[in-house]
């Protein structure tokens, strides 16, 4: 198996201490670390599926995201200027009144994973929070919105509403969470729905690149 | 007809109740006694575990603070360092209004319970936070389980405590497994990590008076039942419809009991329907049937976050023992 497939399978086992080292060999082989980049994607890709059809659990993605995360330090000096796998930025954060970060984090991992660059704001996240975090930033192409609470749905709406109807435009908006639904997401002028990290990170790349 | 304890017996036995049991009412929970100090509303407050609590005015309930400031334990390598294990002594007179409590309960109506949170699962990632709890599991498992030896020590030190005091017939305990859709952790790896603590703890229970044992996970946690059977769990409280309860009730019904399938997320709301309330407690009692369940909202206290849900709740479970008994 060359360097670079291993490196795939051990971001999908969560192996955070071998992997660094499987990148460098992958590199010294002569893998570009762009290629070494997608690779661990596409085996992020894998562990949200597993996670989404409850082969795995939060444990085990947890220590796949650690483990790319340990394997984009090797290769991040390399990947300077390279923008063949950034997606944009992703504001991310649980809506006004909610406390609640696990899935969100968990959430936010995923995306990280699939070539986002996170900007976490958090959790009880205001609209206009959500908002000047936009404008801050450079390149927001997505805003996320969690909420645990079927008493923070309205807060989700309103946030929802505020982003569409705000001046900014060139980002789409994901929202997710235990009470949340399609419909729900559709009902409030969402651009996109997940019922989990994993299928949120599919769902996001969708989202993004189909814009 | 029977006594709520008897109509219990009944329903969790296989026998012949009376009625539905309604929600908590088999359980007189000493809420008094000394427990884990938690916030009231607006209140931000270091625990004793040195857990820092917040209630914002405008939340449910409280929430430890995980940032870096603030957890406690950052490396699990170091939990003996770090973690200082909190005193379960405490003087007569913070136990007089629990034992004056305990006293006044009609034993042979209802049980006197004994309320224990946050369990052993719920207080790794209280001290760790969700995420350094869980990679935990992996990267340092003799660490792991060495903490989860401790807080199952802590637990039966605190049981000694209380038994002495109040002479509790009933545990009810709070230890979330899981969400809405899965379990946090897989079964094997829970087996690994939990089950023989729990084990450890709920037989120092049952074996110092304890007769019935009822764990709260408001999730779901199906996958989990035959550890539940095996920890001696009689009633699982905070079933979720996501669990398939009836199914569970008919492969493990003899051996524990399902008290919840009324999803407080959806029913405990502030434009709570009665109409909404009545449904479920319809579905619930015709699908779930007379033995090894308790209909009840899979809050984790006899009492809704919104005023009214949990009576009409219990109006609604009346009716249905009226069509159905």
């Amino acid at each position: 198996m060359a360097k670079i497939e291993e490196v795939k399978a051990n971001v999908e086992k969560g192996k955070a201490k071998l992997v660094p080292g499987l990148v460098q060999e992958a590199l010294d082989e002569g893998s570009a670390a762009g290629d070494i980049l997608q690779t661990m994607v596409d085996g992020m890709g894998v562990v949200g599926e597993k996670f989404s059809t409850g082969t795995i659990f939060v444990p085990e993605m947890l220590m796949a995201a650690k483990a790319m995360a340990k394997g984009v330090e090797v290769i991040k000096p390399l990947l300077a200027g390279e923008a063949s796998n950034n997606l944009g930025t992703c504001i991310i954060g649980t809506v006004k009144g909610d406390l609640h970060d696990i899935g969100k984090n968990l959430v936010s991992m995923m995306v990280e994973s699939a070539g986002f660059t996170m900007v976490d704001l958090g959790v009880d996240v205001s609209t206009e929070k959500f908002i000047e975090a936009i404008k801050a930033n450079e390149n927001v192409t997505l805003v996320a919105c969690s909420g645990l609470l079927t008493t923070t749905m309205p807060a989700m709406k309103d946030t929802v509403e505020a982003l569409k109807a705000c001046e900014l435009n060139g980002f789409k908006v994901i929202v997710g969470g235990a009470p949340v639904t399609e419909e729900f997401a559709n009902e409030i002028g969402a651009d996109g729905y997940a019922p989990d990290a994993g299928t949120a990170a599919v769902k996001a790349k969708e989202l993004v690149t189909a814009a | 007809m029977l006594t709520k304890k008897q109509n219990l017996l009944e329903t969790i036995n296989g026998g012949n109740p009376d009625r539905f049991v309604k929600q908590y009412e088999y359980m007189d929970i000493i809420l008094e006694a000394p427990k884990r100090v938690r916030p009231i509303k607006g209140e931000t407050i270091l625990n004793e575990w040195g857990i820092t609590y917040s209630w914002p005015e405008d939340q449910l309930g409280a929430f430890p603070v995980h940032d870096d400031e603030h957890r406690v334990l950052k490396d699990i390598t170091k939990w003996k360092e770090v973690v200082k294990v909190p005193s379960v002594e405490f003087p007569d007179d913070v136990w007089a209004p629990a034992i004056e409590h305990a006293n006044a309960v009609d034993r042979d109506d209802k049980y006197v319970t004994v309320f224990y949170a946050s369990g052993t699962f719920e207080m790794t990632h209280m001290l760790m936070g969700m995420e350094d709890a869980m990679m935990g599991l992996y990267e340092e498992p003799e660490y792991m389980h060495e903490l989860i030896e401790c807080l199952t020590d802590y637990e039966i030190r605190y049981a000694e405590q209380i038994i002495e005091k109040i002479k509790p017939n009933a545990l009810f305990h709070h230890d979330d497994w899981g969400g809405q859709i899965a379990t946090f952790l897989s079964p094997d790896m829970f087996k690994e990590f939990y089950l023989e603590p729990y084990k450890r703890a709920y037989k120092f229970w049952k074996d110092n008076g304890i007769e019935l044992i009822v764990h709260h996970s408001d999730s779901y946690a199906a996958t989990l039942v035959p550890d539940m059977i095996e920890m001696g769990i009689d009633v699982w409280q905070g079933v979720m419809t996501t669990n398939n309860t009836p199914e569970l009730i008919k492969q493990y019904g003899p051996q524990i009991s399902f008290m919840g399938e009324l999803d407080s997320g959806p029913l405990d709301v502030k434009d709570w329907s009665k109409d909404a309330i009545y449904e479920a407690v319809e579905k619930a009692c015709t699908t779930c049937g007379k033995e090894y369940f308790i209909p009840c909202l899979t809050q984790g206290l006899g009492f809704s976050s919104f005023p009214g849900v949990y009576d009409c709740a219990n109006e609604a479970i009346d009716e249905m023992s009226k069509k159905m008994f």
